[in-house]
């Protein structure tokens, strides 16, 4: 009747709500955790690429360009030496004019971002080498424009040459120092990168944990909650069904207490009430009391054998429920007015006993819904002799479940709690015309089992 | 207008309304008239196999009225075959326009059959005598013609002091930097390269390929001052244009700072272009750093090649294009008030040009709307680029880049028929009206190709109005004297001015579009002496003739 593993009556369970909320509290305590740490290393990274390797990269472009100037000072003075052109030497000032604007404009810009690793003493070096270099130069074209051509020439190859080189392996070295320090910067990525993986692993590890521990816990939890809502669906449907066996017991007794012994009274009294009338004058008032009072014992007593089988037909213990709908039906269409249209089709087999009952009571609730609220007065019944199931169909055309009360009575709880009691199923539908098709199956295995029982 | 400004402020806007633009016709065609003109030129490069440098840069050609007929003839350059390599005898050819939509080939007549490995040309009356002179650009010594007025050319290049001069030249232009009223000459030089140095360089490392610049030396430009005694003097030195690191191939000139005094645009291949701003004094001040000029948008220097400057905007101010190698956009600069902006990208021309090799290109109203679109030769130097650059071919398709008024160009060259949009290793171009009917005809050379003719072909009755300068006390041909026009509430503006492009020259005369409106309420003429004209309200449809100081004269239709 129970679920296997699941206690009977199981103790007062805590409420998994805290454990939950715990585990919830857990999960994002990590989280939020893990993000201020990857925020905390990724603007680590951002520090050190702006501060480092950006202006690292900065730099040396500027360097390139100290590097590229110096290169065409270079070339502008190897053509000076070499006197392949038409002109005096002084044609080249304009060029070196240039070159000075931007070597100064490269300068500044380069001293502006100058790693913090270089020395005051390599900037230094370099600015005043160039300082020395223009210096030169202008000695060179002084020369020049004063005619001595060859001197300014010599001095080109001694003196400018030699600085422009110098200052070009200074330049150099810087490169290689920025390039030193790009390298060293990388490096420094790759370890917080290699740190903050570690610490991907650990917190994946940690959420799953929670993630897992939070999941088996609201598995455990759901488990019980199930068994325990099948628990309780079980006892309330034994609960329902043991109430309907006492009503059915009760009703079956009041019914054969009013068909056995008050019915036998009023047979009795009528009886007596008839013999005396026959000794009463012929035409006297006395006689035709005792006859008006033997008529109301009739009428008793037929009252009584109406309201007996009402409560509970013996027809259906003696003849079955066949029988006892072609009794009933013609019977409630009489009480109640409403026509009915009734048809039974298969090849009828014995339905008694129990389940005779519950089906007669199930067509009883029915027809009283039909008759309380649908508002309709034709009903169309179909009893259905399959080969393994039996079939009760009862329709109308009325207002069906849409117009009625929301809450329905204990009447549908109680067709249900019938159909369980007999294995069976019941459904409730609309029919395309409207109101409501009421259909009820029923194994007869279950059924037969049942008139077995009786047997 | 005030969508057009706020459009302006989004650069992005810009660029989908250009990538997006309606197919509307262009408004013109083009008829491949080359045959049917009687034109039939073949440049020689003089290529054997040796790959030598100068061979896949040339040739340049021109639109010039040598007779001055009022019909704009044609000059073709050609090179030669290399010393050693003897096959045949190429020359330049000259073509006399017969005035019916025919040329006749008059070179021999006029005394210019002469073989030269010839680069480029400029033409300019150098010696104010009505005629134009010419000056051919070579591989070795330049050569200077001197016009005699009957038809004929006598070389005075010795006698004009430009001779006993080896070098690479390349463009050149005549302009008048000191304003004295006579004509000076700017030469642009590319490397220091001769058949002995020449540099063995290689794509595969088996075969030898067309070198890069970065290969040779640079060479100085060069300038010389005209005594007005026929003699010239190189003032290259003296002037601070001498610049040995310089690897020129077009010039232009402008006037950047409305000042009257003529400046120098240079394209150098690989090396920062120059802006050569005239100091009033003879001497010039290399500004473009300091102008956004020298470099790309991204700090490097392109390999310019051909260079224009027209008011592509209507806004008063030249604007520029430089045509670079391919993989490396056009440069389409604006000037936006301190400096220039390269506004190629926004623009739609940047992407269009991004897989071509552009030479020659031109700022022209080819459809007559009143806005100058730009006309680009491509062609690349290397028979063997596809083989390195899949998406990038030898002969490479024209373009045709429409201005619509709003600072977006349309690339229509598929459109204009005449097999205009067909690959061609193209170099050369200039434009011309040779037909007299009021639109600008191109002409294209093509390296070790024919040259074409494409007659322009109006289709939507747009209307033009054209001048002819004549200088009085400026220089005969008024070079550097700048038009301004209004008519219906469009200004433009156009200089008279020789270079340009690439190798090449266009037509002297200016031609305004002017779309459908009958009338050009205002002409202001300032001329290079310093002098302003102001004329009003003159018809369209016809060319006028304006001498400096003595008005301006209706011609009987263009």
């Amino acid at each position: 009747m129970y679920p296997r593993g699941v206690p009977r009556s199981p103790s007062p369970e805590r409420s998994p709500t805290l454990g939950l909320l715990l585990g919830l509290i857990v999960t994002l305590a990590a989280v939020l955790a893990y993000s201020a740490y990857i925020t905390w290393q990724v603007e680590g990274l951002r520090r050190l690429q702006s501060d480092l390797i950006d202006r690292d990269r900065k730099d040396s472009l500027q360097l390139l360009r100290i590097q590229n100037d110096l290169n065409l000072l270079a070339v502008a003075m190897r053509d000076m030496i070499d006197n392949d052109e038409p002109y005096p030497l002084t044609a080249w000032a304009a060029q070196f004019q240039r070159l000075h604007t931007d070597l100064d404009d490269a300068m500044h810009l380069e001293a502006g971002l100058a790693p913090t690793t270089r020395t005051p003493e390599q900037n230094a070096s370099l600015s005043s080498s160039l300082k020395q270099f223009w210096d030169a130069v202008d000695r060179v074209f002084a020369l020049a424009g004063g005619g001595r051509e060859k001197d300014a020439r010599q001095q080109i190859q001694l003196s400018l040459q030699a600085r422009q080189e110098a200052m070009s392996t200074t330049v150099a070295r810087l490169l290689v120092q920025n390039s030193d320090n790009e390298q060293q910067a990388a490096q420094r990525i790759i370890q917080i990168y290699d740190r903050v993986q570690r610490q991907v692993y650990v917190f994946l590890g940690a959420t799953l944990a929670a993630i897992l521990l939070t999941g088996f816990s609201m598995i455990r939890w759901n488990r019980r909650l199930f068994a325990r809502m099948a628990e309780l669906s079980e006892r309330r449907s034994e609960l329902a069904q043991k109430l309907i066996a006492t009503q059915e017991s009760t009703l079956r007794y009041i019914s054969r207490e009013l068909h056995d012994e008050f019915g036998q009274i009023l047979t009795a009294m009528g009886a007596m009430l008839g013999r005396a009338g026959t000794h009463a004058p012929e035409g006297s008032d006395l006689r035709n009391d005792l006859l008006e009072v033997r008529q109301i014992a009739q009428d008793t007593l037929e009252r009584v054998r109406s309201l007996s089988q009402a409560l509970h037909p013996v027809m259906l213990d003696e003849a079955g429920l066949e029988t006892t709908l072609d009794w009933y039906i013609p019977t409630i269409e009489r009480q109640t007015g409403i026509a009915i249209s009734y048809e039974k089709q298969g090849a009828p087999f014995a339905v008694g006993g129990s389940a005779a009952v519950q089906i007669y009571r199930v067509l009883q609730e029915a027809l009283n819904n039909v008759a309380r609220h649908s508002g309709e007065k034709q009903v169309w019944i179909r009893l259905r002799f399959r080969p393994a199931t039996l079939e009760l169909e009862v329709e109308d055309h009325g207002v069906g479940f849409n117009g009625r009360p929301a809450k329905q009575g204990i009447g549908l709880v109680a067709m249900r709690e019938r159909a369980e009691l007999m294995k069976g199923e019941i459904a409730f539908s609309i029919p395309a015309a409207g109101g409501t098709l009421l259909r009820l199956i029923v194994p007869r295995e279950n059924i037969e089992l049942r008139v077995k029982e009786q047997i | 207008m005030a969508g057009l400004a706020s459009m302006s402020q989004f650069p992005l806007l810009r660029a989908l309304g250009a990538a997006g633009g309606t197919a509307v016709s262009p408004g013109f065609r083009f008829a491949d008239v080359t045959s049917s003109a009687g034109i039939q030129f073949q440049h020689n490069s003089g290529a054997f196999g040796g790959k030598f440098l100068p061979e896949t840069l040339g040739s340049g050609c021109a639109f010039l009225d040598y007779d001055r007929d009022g019909w704009q003839d044609i000059l073709l350059i050609n090179g030669m075959d290399w010393p050693g390599h003897k096959r045949r005898r190429s020359t330049l050819r000259l073509y006399h326009n017969n005035r019916n939509g025919t040329f006749t080939d008059v070179t021999s007549r006029a005394g210019l059959d002469l073989e030269m490995y010839g680069m480029g040309v400029a033409v300019g009356d150098y010696d104010n005598d009505g005629f134009p002179d010419i000056l051919i650009t070579c591989v070795g010594q330049n050569r200077l013609f001197h016009n005699t007025g009957k038809g004929t050319f006598t070389e005075v290049t010795a006698a004009s002091g430009l001779g006993k001069r080896l070098s690479f030249s390349t463009s050149a232009l005549w302009f008048d930097y000191d304003r004295d009223g006579l004509l000076d000459l700017f030469v642009c030089n590319y490397v220091k390269w001769s058949p002995e140095h020449d540099v063995f360089c290689s794509l595969d490392g088996k075969h030898k390929s067309y070198c890069t610049p970065e290969a040779y030396r640079g060479e100085t430009c060069w300038l010389f001052h005209n005594r007005g005694n026929g003699t010239f003097e190189d003032v290259t030195a003296a002037s601070g244009i001498f610049d040995s690191s310089s690897k020129s191939l077009g010039v232009a000139m402008l006037d950047d700072s409305h000042a009257g005094f003529p400046d120098l645009l240079v394209a150098n291949d690989t090396q920062p272009n120059k802006l050569y701003r005239n100091q009033h004094n003879g001497t010039f001040k290399d500004a473009a750093v300091e102008l956004g000029l020298a470099f790309s948008s991204e700090g490097r220097a392109r390999a310019g090649m051909g260079v224009d400057v027209g008011d592509f905007r209507n806004s008063g101010h030249p604007g520029i294009a430089i045509t670079n190698f391919d993989n490396e956009m056009t440069g389409l600069y604006e000037f936006s008030g301190k400096t220039y902006e390269d506004v190629a990208a926004q623009a739609g021309i940047g992407l269009a040009s991004k897989n071509s090799l552009g030479f020659g290109c031109s700022f022209l109203d080819v459809n007559l709307d009143g806005w100058l679109d730009l006309a680009v030769a491509n062609g690349h130097i290397d028979e063997t680029v596809r083989n390195i650059r899949g998406n990038v071919g030898y002969a490479q398709p024209p373009q045709m880049f429409l201005n619509n008024g709003n600072g977006n160009f349309r690339e229509v060259a598929t459109e204009l028929g005449g097999g205009f949009d067909g690959p061609k290793v193209g170099r050369g171009l200039a434009y011309a009206d040779f037909d007299r009917d009021g639109d600008l005809d191109l002409l294209l050379t093509t390296n070790n190709g024919s040259a074409y003719l494409y007659r322009n072909d109006q289709l939507g009755g747009n209307r033009s109005i054209r001048f002819r300068l004549v200088g009085t006390k400026s220089n005969r041909d008024a070079i550097g004297a700048v038009v301004h026009i209004v008519s219906g509430g469009l200004a433009q503006s156009r200089m008279v001015k020789t270079g340009s492009s690439y190798l090449s020259q266009s037509e002297l005369p200016l031609t305004f579009g002017l779309e459908k409106r009958d009338r050009v309420d205002q002409v202001v003429i300032n001329w290079p002496s310093g002098r302003a004209e102001e004329f009003k309200n003159l018809t369209p449809g016809r060319c006028y003739e304006c001498i400096e100081g003595k008005g301006i004269a209706a011609q009987d239709g263009f």
